[in-house]
């Protein structure tokens, strides 16, 4: 069984094929970041028209790469959200004209289930597992029980970790997008010159906050001395400001590692999926915390971390197995919590 | 020719199938939202009206703007979509020239049209046109002020769901202009009967949007750096 799976929920118009047998047998990713360098940032309307752009060259691409075009194909899925709408519209009317036209069934993905499942594609993780998903737009641990069962641990109250990632490269002038940008500039930093604050941290439950790094950050920045950043600072800064972040990350995730044991006795896997988890120093971080706790660990290759189609087939590819399949009237969702069940977290702001 | 037309670039969702350039089945109904939901049920009520399969289809047309950015996007999404993977040919219609389009002949001959569109904003999305429908304009946003240099000269009859607005403008600037007896947004059949008139465009090809608006965006300045 081969799915064709279609992502455009952020700057990444993305698609590919997988099959139920876990291979990815084509996996093209578009990155919009000439629109969007100009800008510092995303931006939403930017976004949507790079998305009508580029997503049919895109999937006859992912179609081609894949070896069999059309023959083999058993279903369409789309990201219908959570994400930005104007995007996940394209991706999701597409995607039900292409399952349309071909006479296929359409299924509608939730992008956060997608980064959720990958690592049962990449290294066949069992149910139930622990996952940090850690993204430009998330920061949540969540027990995963099954395909469309999660029970949410934890999550940010304010800042996603990646949105902290990008707002440091943008006032340091390191560019978008921020987290690889900030890694990079890491590297042979001092970690210790700058003292950031770890929010949150030994405090009880596992939710986390990034705002008020963030801000430390700019007053640091605004602290230095006078005339031009120096490379050293900036080294220094992204340095400190990465290990504060996986400190950080580190500490709340053991937290939520005795409230999954709890639950989940038989349970015996950390994974870490969403953009942030391709950043070497966290993923590190986080290996060493699950080998210290005895817990296996996964975590996908950087290029099925950040957005990418076969994340999005290969969850049509667990959806369509279980027979979960969608109408052509499903309506995207730009909100759409992986548990819509979860109690609002304590202190969280009106987007947490 | 089977061809299979839709619009959902305005505050409304249709599908018309045209069987050998004959109207064989069309629905329509007004939505400010919600054509994201409507649209691909709708066609598939129209296909089986019509008698028709997708695989049967051998051209598509579709609205391109301008109008509401969601709305065209919905429409050219699935159209591009449909025309992949059927491999057929996608005229791109734009929505002011399907407004005109429905203006009787017998109330344009010898005269012009005026299209005023709706762009939700300060302005309008406005094109002109002689009285057998050549454009005498380029598609543009303009505001209420600016369509008197536009529209001065002969007979003029508006028609759109701004035109209540641009014949008010019209007036106020001294130019006398009278209200098409015709739908305000734009319809399939209107858009499937415009692109039979032409050539189709080769497969492969699909036809972009005309939003006649950057995206708002502001950029930072020192890209959002702090210090020099």
């Amino acid at each position: 069984m081969r799915v064709l799976g279609i992502e455009t929920s952020c700057d990444e118009t993305a698609a590919a094929v997988v099959s139920d047998g876990r291979d990815v047998l084509s996996n093209v990713v578009h990155q919009q970041l000439a629109d969007h360098q100009p800008f510092a940032g995303v931006v939403p309307e930017v976004a949507a028209r790079a998305h009508l752009d580029q997503v049919g060259r895109v999937v006859q691409a992912a179609l081609d790469q894949s070896g069999g075009g059309w023959d083999g194909i058993d279903a369409v899925a789309a990201t219908a959200g959570p994400g930005l709408i104007g995007g996940v519209l394209v991706g999701v009317m597409t995607g039900k004209a292409l399952a349309a036209a071909r006479g296929l069934p359409f299924i509608a993905v939730n992008h956060l289930e997608a980064h959720a499942l990958t690592a049962r594609l990449t290294d066949d993780v069992q149910f139930p597992y622990l996952l940090l998903l850690v993204s430009g737009g998330h920061c949540q641990l969540l027990e995963v029980e099954g395909v469309g069962r999660y029970r949410r641990l934890g999550t940010t109250i304010d800042d996603a970790v990646g949105e902290a990632f990008d707002k440091t490269a943008k006032m340091l002038g390191l560019g978008y997008p921020g987290g690889p940008a900030v890694e990079a500039a890491a590297k042979g930093g001092d970690a210790g010159r700058f003292e950031l604050p770890r929010p949150l941290k030994g405090r009880d439950g596992c939710d986390f906050s990034f705002s008020g790094l963030k801000t430390r950050v700019r007053m640091t920045i605004e602290g230095l001395p006078p005339g031009p950043m120096q490379d050293r600072d900036i080294a220094d800064l992204c340095a400190s400001f990465q290990v504060a972040v996986a400190d950080v990350l580190a500490e709340r995730t053991g937290r939520a590692i005795d409230m999954f044991r709890a639950a989940h006795p038989r349970g015996r896997t950390l994974v870490v999926a969403g953009g942030v988890a391709a950043n070497q120093a966290i993923r590190t971080r986080l290996q060493a915390l699950a080998a210290d706790r005895g817990l296996g660990f996964a975590v996908p290759a950087p290029a099925l971390c950040t957005d990418n189609g076969a994340m999005v087939a290969w969850a049509g590819v667990e959806r369509f197995r279980l027979g979960l399949t969608d109408g052509l009237d499903f309506r995207p969702r730009p909100r759409w919590p992986l548990d819509p069940d979860a109690p609002k977290a304590i202190g969280a702001g009106v987007k947490a | 020719m089977k061809l299979l037309a839709f619009d959902t670039a305005t505050t409304g969702c249709s599908a018309a199938l045209f069987l050998g350039g004959r109207l064989a089945a069309h629905q329509a109904a007004a939505m400010a939202r919600g054509q994201s939901e409507a649209l691909m049920p709708m066609i598939a009520e129209v296909l089986a009206e019509g008698g028709c399969s997708y695989g049967d289809l051998d051209a598509l047309a579709v609205t391109v703007g301008p109008g509401a950015f969601t709305g065209l996007r919905i429409g050219l999404s699935a159209a591009r979509g449909l025309a992949l993977a059927l491999a057929v040919p996608c005229a791109g219609v734009t929505t002011l020239e399907a407004v005109a389009r429905a203006v009787p002949e017998t109330a344009r001959a010898g005269g012009r049209v005026l299209v005023a569109l709706d762009s939700k904003r300060a302005d309008l999305y406005v094109q002109m046109f002689d009285g057998d429908l050549a454009p005498l304009t380029e598609p543009a946003a303009l505001m209420a002020d600016g369509l008197a240099a536009l529209a001065a000269g002969g007979p003029l009859i508006v028609a759109g769901d701004a035109a209540a607005r641009a014949i008010e403008a019209l007036a106020g600037a001294g130019i006398a202009a009278r209200a098409a007896d015709a739908p305000g947004v734009p319809d399939a059949i209107m858009v499937g009967e415009i692109a039979l008139a032409r050539a189709l465009p080769p497969v492969g090809q699909a036809p972009g949007p005309i939003y006649l608006r950057p995206p708002d965006a502001v950029r930072p300045k020192d890209g959002g750096r702090l210090r020099p």
